[in-house]
């Protein structure tokens, strides 16, 4: 039923009336938490089986893989660059970390992560430069050479990713930037990580736990690959604090991000799913609960663009 | 500095591009050249050879995967590029040097049956 009412928004919309239907829709559908049944779960305002949505989310983003990252672009107006570049700040990853990055389909934390790793590691070159002035010539080009064989100090990022389109759409992007060493791609399911545990220093997971089917699986796994004194770090859409912020959120999300979705990628649905997906997610104190209850401690959020999106952080001790 | 910026990233790129050193040298020049004859043959050795690894499946990568079921290490299976868990009697696939790690996409290896498709749930 919530599926052809929003058939209907759509059709709408693409015979270009205006907004106005597409607000009656959205006016049924806000604040839409609604309960499902035992073996249920939603699918953007749909209720589906726990086995479809898995099913219906893989074919969501094997279809938008070519063109996740220009959308995310049009999207966020370029802002989600510095969501992420923020979330690689609060890391603060030292060389010799070992990252594995879940849901990190195209790759834009690990090659931060990487970026990030190498230039403290130049930054230490420096240092001890100007404080020894005196090294010989060999040491100093040695320095420079084990820098391009591997990264520096041993720092090695996985990433993992349910879906095989993604994942090469990110090793093609690897590639084509030039990034190889230290960087591993593999195909896995969160909520049964193929790793042993306490493998990893850190473990991110970018915009990729609310398509999860079972959320609390994902976050008891991430305990369980971590090495005691690690650290999880999530970046998800959540909850907007503020009332009149939250009345345009609503309006650019559900009026252009799905229009966009469709003239970029030719592919509506998939972005009205992604809308949809963002306002079922559980907001900052209730997604801080379920990250305590696996075990978390010094669990923390932290608002980026006034609750557009969030990180939520927290160790293994 | 930015001299030096410029002439790592560039040695880096050159390091991609380097051929591997395995020998499976021919392996990537035919990969390039991507002849139909080529590519049957390819497909049953390890074809890949993604630039930025020397060999088909990066050996490191090994010391950290286990099985996603049974978390038991695995062993990899060069002829037909796959890991497999003897104990479960099942082999993951490597496709394209990425290794598939989910349950329903692995192989029995005792019934020798097809691969399944990969339904995610």
């Amino acid at each position: 039923m919530a599926a052809s009412i929003g058939a209907v928004v759509c059709r709408a919309l693409h015979s270009r009336r205006h907004g106005k239907f597409l607000s009656i829709g959205r006016g049924l559908f806000s604040g839409a938490r609604c309960l499902v049944a035992e073996g249920e779960t939603h699918f953007g305002f749909q209720t589906v089986s726990e086995t479809e949505k898995g099913e219906k989310v893989y074919h969501v983003f094997e279809s938008v893989a070519k063109k996740y990252d220009i959308m995310n672009d049009s999207m966020s107006l370029g802002i989600h660059r510095l969501w992420k570049d923020i979330l690689l700040h609060q890391m603060n990853p030292y060389p010799g970390t070992q990252l594995l990055d879940v849901a990190g389909g195209t790759g834009d934390i690990a090659f931060r992560f990487i970026n990030y790793v190498r230039s403290q590691w130049e930054h230490q070159i420096r240092q001890k430069l100007k404080s020894h002035q005196n090294l010989s010539w060999q040491e100093i080009s040695k320095s420079y050479q084990e820098e391009e064989l591997k990264l520096p100090g041993g720092s090695q990022v996985v990433v993992c990713d349910i879906n095989k389109e993604m994942l090469k759409v990110g090793k093609q992007k690897a590639q084509h930037l030039g990034y190889s060493e230290g960087l591993s791609w593999v195909v896995g399911n969160a909520e049964e990580l193929p790793f042993n545990d306490s493998k990893f220093d850190v473990y991110t997971i970018a915009f990729g736990i609310r398509n999860v089917t079972h959320i609390d699986q994902a976050l008891q796994e991430a305990y369980r690959v971590l090495k005691p004194g690690g650290r999880f770090l999530c970046l998800e859409f959540s909850q907007v604090n503020n009332p009149l912020f939250s009345r345009l959120y609503d309006l650019y999300s559900f009026q252009v991000i799905p229009v966009l979705g469709e003239i970029i990628a030719g592919d509506w649905k998939s972005y009205q799913y992604l809308v949809e997906s963002i306002r079922h997610f559980p907001a900052q104190e209730e997604f801080k609960a379920m990250i305590e209850d696996a075990g978390f401690l010094k669990v923390e959020y932290r608002n980026l663009t006034s609750g557009i999106v969030a990180i939520h952080s927290g160790f293994k001790l | 500095m930015r001299g030096w910026y410029g002439s790592r990233t560039l040695a880096s790129v050159l390091l991609c591009r380097q051929p591997p050193p395995s020998g499976a040298g021919a392996a990537a020049a035919a990969a390039h050249r991507r002849s139909p004859g080529a590519a049957a043959r390819r497909h049953a050795s390890d074809r890949q050879t993604g630039q930025g690894q020397p060999q088909a499946f990066d050996p490191a990568l090994l010391e950290l995967l286990v099985c996603p079921l049974s978390k038991k290490p695995l062993r990899y299976e060069a002829s037909t590029n796959e890991l497999i868990n003897k104990e479960l009697g099942i082999a993951y696939p490597i496709i394209d040097g990425i290794p598939n790690m989910i349950p329903q996409a692995a192989r029995m290896i005792d019934r020798k049956a097809q691969d399944e498709e990969p339904k995610q749930t």
